[in-house]
């Protein structure tokens, strides 16, 4: 409960930091592509912060590499 | 906003200095002490050398396009969707990779600094410092670093002369009994972690830096007294702590600043031999992220990196707490998955851009 109102508030402060200056400004493809990581990252974060299964990026590139790692570990051991 | 940023060529030796010892510098003896034993040193040389033809290879590519970064090189050689593929898998490299060094900071701060303090914390204070260097921008990291590698200097000096009088010769010897093969395979993590990953300084080696010719000579330098410092490193690892320490420990260069005891006046440095690999991390932290954001930023084609920087640093800090489980699995990735990741998109990727460049220098040369 007190880890997603402080992930909820960091988000609220980097969108008080950066988004005044992005609408100034008119770039209207920075805010788009600034609130997609942005929701990337809050998602990403309540996540781990409830301690819900997050899936580990490293093991998605373990499964892509294998055949990769068998040459290299053949030739390199 | 982008293409006015520019550094000097000693900036850009300093850089890639940092760059090379960072990581290099903790973990690097302990794992080729497993495979070369008492040679380590000699398999840190082979290293060495290995890596200035991939630096010469990264050069000769620069070359060819000046003013241009990496991703834009990509773009211009495989045309525009399959460029933008193969940009989006070259930025996934150093993205990964400042979570996996904000790893490594916050394990070796909650071991050795700070083991009361939660994970998360280490790596939330130590991934603001790096989205703040990459906001204020190449040159105020450049300007720092030119004043931080006197500390680090002078602090390697302190190391390095106060724990010659614990150099036990019998420790390295018989000199050469590994074998040449076991010795240049073991160099391979090296090569790797401190040359091979070297290609994301592409993003802003013909780009931002103002001579090329002399940028050139920064880089073959910049590795080569990088590659000195880690040959001294690991000689004085394996030479003070012996072969079988070196192996079990984690962080050998830490536990060499344990044992600093002059005229027992100077004892109990080690923490301040730990700023020491604190700074080179930052720098190559903060390189790794810098790449990473200005990556995401031209392929998207955006005029300006910075809005970026904050929720990339949060899904970095986020990433880098679920990447490795334990121990046991980040020995295991970096020795196999890591190494992989990083030949293909360091190694093969410019190799393909050679090939590919030979090919369509005629159709480029009528283009321009």
């Amino acid at each position: 409960m007190l880890k997603s109102i402080g992930i909820l508030l960091i988000a609220a402060i980097i969108l008080w930091i950066e988004v005044p200056s992005l609408l100034e400004k008119k770039y209207k493809k920075e805010l788009i592509v600034f609130s997609i990581f942005l929701a990337i990252g809050v998602g990403i974060s309540m996540t781990i912060g409830f301690g819900k299964f997050m899936p580990n990026p490293l093991d998605l590139l373990t499964l892509v590499f294998k055949p990769l790692n068998d040459v290299v570990t053949l030739l390199f051991k | 906003m982008m293409q006015d940023v520019k550094i000097n060529s000693y900036q850009f030796l300093v850089l890639v200095i940092f760059f090379t010892v960072g990581t290099t510098m903790l973990t690097i003896p302990s794992v080729i002490a497993v495979g070369a034993k008492q040679d380590a040193w000699v398999s840190t040389i082979f290293g060495t050398v290995i890596g200035l033809i991939v630096i010469w290879l990264f050069c000769t590519l620069a070359e060819w396009f000046p003013q241009l970064t990496f991703i834009q090189i990509i773009d211009k050689l495989c045309g525009k969707w399959i460029g933008k593929l193969v940009s989006l898998l070259f930025v996934s490299m150093p993205f990964l990779y400042t979570s996996i060094l904000l790893n490594y900071s916050g394990t070796f701060l909650n071991i050795h600094a700070m083991p009361s303090t939660p994970i998360v914390a280490l790596n939330i204070l130590m991934g603001i410092v790096i989205v703040m260097g990459v906001r204020l921008g190449l040159e105020t990291i450049a300007r720092s670093a030119e004043i931080l590698i006197v500390v680090f200097f002078v602090l390697f000096l302190i190391l390095v002369v106060f724990i010659s009088p614990e150099i036990k010769f019998e420790n390295i010897q018989p000199i050469y009994e590994a074998g040449t093969k076991k010795i240049v395979q073991s160099s391979l993590n090296f090569v790797v972690t401190s040359t091979v990953n070297a290609v994301i300084l592409l993003m802003i080696f013909p780009a931002f830096v103002n001579k090329t010719k002399q940028g050139k000579k920064s880089f073959l330098i910049g590795n080569l007294i990088g590659g000195i410092i880690i040959i001294i490193i690991t000689f004085l690892s394996v030479a003070v702590l012996g072969t079988g320490n070196t192996t079990r420990q984690m962080y050998p260069v830490y536990e060499l600043a344990k044992l600093i005891n002059v005229g027992d006046f100077v004892q109990r440095i080690e923490a301040l031999m730990a700023t020491l690999w604190i700074i080179a991390l930052y720098f190559k932290a903060t390189l790794y992220f810098y790449a990473s954001v200005l990556g995401i930023a031209q392929i998207f084609n955006l005029k300006d990196y910075r809005p970026l920087t904050l929720p990339l640093g949060m899904i970095a800090i986020a990433l880098s707490l679920v990447i490795y489980p334990n121990v046991i699995y980040r020995q295991n990735w970096d020795s196999t998955t890591g190494n992989s990741l990083s030949i293909l998109i360091g190694l093969f990727l410019p190799l393909l851009l050679v090939v590919v460049y030979a090919i369509r220098k005629k159709q480029l040369k009528k283009e321009a």
